[in-house]
């Protein structure tokens, strides 16, 4: 069982302790926060310890005998609490966006290599059930080459006070940075490839993403983070050479969402993969092998995210490089 | 002047689909009289022009002016392959008929301003054969008029179709190629649903257009140099971002006939329409996997559009999908295929 820190006891904490809890392969020992009250709840729920203060008094004393380390704040804290664990030479599994920037996500990934620690950057929508399955087909060859990816994902509007981190694009990295990443990830790891260029249009809580690929390949993404009220939406459709998937969290029926619940079941599979990709670090941890999600993958989805937004602010295409993009 | 009982119909070509004329056999506001073409068509069109006619009960007459002159009529139903579209609605246009026409509405957004402008000058009505009357698509759109959704942000569409085109492109098979397989693209062909949902739900049209296109499964359309994949998205009036996802996507990649998804987000609000197209399937024993197993039940739709028409001509208002509509939607298409070949976003054409 590998031993984890969470760092960061507020919005999403009680679903990754779950997921620990529901993991036969890690525990969930010490709940720490700056926050006294944030850290005493989640430790008492997830029978852990509470630790009130920083990391690095944490892994000085290191009674608890960590070995790895969950990231759980506010974007712009991610990169440094990162570093911190590295240092202290522990695992690390970051939510995202790793960093606000690719060229600072792209510092914790060398360090990390360089103390020869495990890092992981929670793109979680590898771990979600239905596109385990589809990237499952397409790695056996059943759907052929990939040609196009079209998803939509639609979010509540980010909850928390109107001044609350989330709603600061210098905290947050804009949306881009902070829900894009997801998509960007998504697109990478089911085609298989860097794109050439990417294209993008923004409205400040949706946005769309259109990316083009060398091998002809083409991805088209959607965000949205206004949703009323009710639950959120999720869409996938890959056409490969010689068949097709779909991943949708509802099948087949018509959803109008007014402020109410939607009128529809929809499954949430967020829980079950969250647990996936703590099995995933756990073993990566104890295999001594790179995680499924490395921290080159979150660079690149940093990079292109940057791109992304670059085209949407210049109403341009970005023509990615070897080292950026060239608006055109 | 008082409305006719009913309209006199002639069935200009039905080289490409026949489900157009036949949507108005045993309509009661409309007469089908014949069936006509250029005497110069191709031998495999009059084949299929004396099958309409002999499906339709009425004489097939190859020779237009003449066809005109005898039946006394009101409107030309035009299903021509797409690069005759628009001489044979110009000419119907001239002799002062209202027109329905297939889609695509012709190749070039030339040819669609040449059907702007006879059908405006001759003060005659024009219908683009759509989809818009589904069920669904009218949903959408009186939810999103009565403000249900509060004020249109995005929206998307995808249009799949399973159905193959030949060979796939790694196959070594010989591909017989017959007469009246026209292999056009799927966007330049089909785009017209899509783009005509997204015109229909929103009252609003694109004005800039970045798009992707690929052969990615047909050796056909790869030799011609024709999409059967493509990816575009939308700057729209009023700043709602669109987009769209179409293609021929292959027999077996889907368990219907293909599939409508509508996502539109407003300030208020959202709504999908999630869908096979309007099919029935059918399973039998001793199905073959070539056989369909799901039909298309799109009479009621067609019926609906032709009523539809009945009112446009009886008030000489505006048709489902105008000529100007039609020709904004062949100048988005030309605009994503410009933006596929460049790589860069390109300006929709607005008429000069």
């Amino acid at each position: 069982m590998i031993r984890l820190a969470l760092v960061g006891c507020g919005r999403n904490a009680a679903a990754l302790a779950a997921a620990a809890a529901a993991s036969d392969l890690c525990e969930l020992r010490v709940a720490a926060d700056i926050d006294p009250k944030a850290a005493s709840n989640l430790a008492r729920a997830a029978d852990a310890r509470a630790h009130v203060g920083d990391l690095e008094s944490l892994l000085e004393s290191d009674a608890d005998d960590i070995q790895a380390v969950i990231v759980n704040t506010p974007n712009d804290s991610h990169a440094d609490i990162a570093l911190a664990a590295i240092a202290a030479r522990r695992h690390v599994l970051v939510e995202k966006p790793l960093a606000l920037s690719a060229d600072a996500a792209d510092e914790v990934r060398r360090r990390a290599d360089r103390a020869d620690v495990r890092l992981m950057v929670a793109h979680t929508l590898r771990f979600m059930p239905a596109n385990v399955q589809v990237h499952r087909a397409l790695a056996a060859g059943e759907l052929g080459k990939p040609g196009m990816l079209r998803s939509h994902r639609w979010l509540r509007r980010f909850p928390g006070p109107p001044g609350g981190w989330k709603h600061n694009p210098a905290r947050s990295g804009g949306l881009y940075v902070h829900e894009a990443v997801h998509e960007i990830d998504q697109a990478l790891w089911l085609i298989g490839e860097r794109p050439t260029h990417v294209h993008a249009q923004a409205q400040p809580d949706l946005l769309q993403i259109h990316l083009g690929f060398e091998s002809g390949a083409m991805a088209l993404c959607g965000v949205a983070t206004g949703l009323p009220l009710g639950s959120g939406y999720y869409s996938l459709a890959l056409i490969g050479s010689l068949g097709a998937a779909y991943a949708d969290d509802h099948h087949n029926v018509h959803l109008v969402y007014r402020g109410q619940r939607p009128q529809a079941v929809v499954t949430d599979q967020r829980a079950s993969g969250v647990r996936a990709q703590f099995d995933e670090f756990a073993r990566a941890i104890t295999e001594g092998r790179e995680p499924s999600v490395s921290g080159a993958d979150a660079v690149a989805a940093l990079q292109i995210a940057e791109a992304a937004a670059a085209s949407s602010a210049s109403g341009q295409t970005a023509h990615l490089t070897e080292t950026g993009y060239v608006l055109a | 002047m008082s409305s006719p009982e009913r309209y006199r119909v002639l069935a200009l070509s039905a080289a490409k689909h026949d489900y157009v004329p036949l949507a108005f056999k045993d309509h009661p506001r409309f007469q089908v009289t014949g069936v006509s073409d250029e005497p110069s068509a191709a031998g495999w069109v009059h084949e299929c022009n004396e099958q309409l006619a002999a499906d339709l009960g009425v004489p097939y007459e190859p020779g237009i002016d003449a066809a005109i002159a005898r039946h006394r009529l009101h409107v030309a139903v035009v299903s021509s392959e797409a690069a005759r579209h628009a001489r044979l609605s110009v000419r119907a246009a001239q002799a002062g008929l209202h027109v329905v026409q297939d889609k695509p509405m012709a190749p070039t957004v030339a040819d669609c301003d040449a059907i702007v402008e006879a059908v405006e000058r001759a003060g005659v009505r024009f219908l683009l054969w759509n989809r818009n009357t589904q069920p669904a698509i009218e949903e959408a759109r009186q939810l999103v008029y009565a403000g249900e959704i509060g004020e249109p942000r995005a929206i998307h569409v995808d249009f799949f179709f399973s159905k193959d085109a030949g060979v796939l492109l790694d196959s070594d098979e010989p591909e017989e190629v017959p007469d009246n397989w026209l292999s056009e693209g799927e966007l330049t062909v089909e785009g017209i649903y899509p783009l005509a949902h997204m015109r229909h739900i929103l009252g609003l049209d694109a004005l800039r257009a970045f798009g992707r296109t690929s052969a990615h499964f047909f050796r056909r359309h790869a030799e011609r140099g024709v999409e059967d994949i493509a990816t575009v998205s939308l700057e729209m009036e009023r700043g709602v971002i669109g987009s769209l996802c179409i293609g021929r996507i292959g027999q077996p990649s889907h368990p219907n006939v293909g599939e409508l998804r509508v996502h539109v987000i407003g300030s208020a609000g959202a709504l999908v329409i999630a869908e096979p197209r309007p099919e029935v399937a059918v399973y039998t024993r001793g199905q073959t996997p070539e056989d369909p197993r799901n039909r298309r039940s799109d009479e009621e739709t067609d019926r609906r559009q032709v009523d539809l028409l009945v009112n446009a001509l009886d008030t000489g208002g505006d048709t489902l999908l105008t000529a100007r509509q039609g020709r904004h939607i062949v100048a988005t298409v030309a605009a994503a295929l410009q933006s596929a070949r460049t790589g860069r976003p390109c300006q929709v054409s607005r008429p000069g």
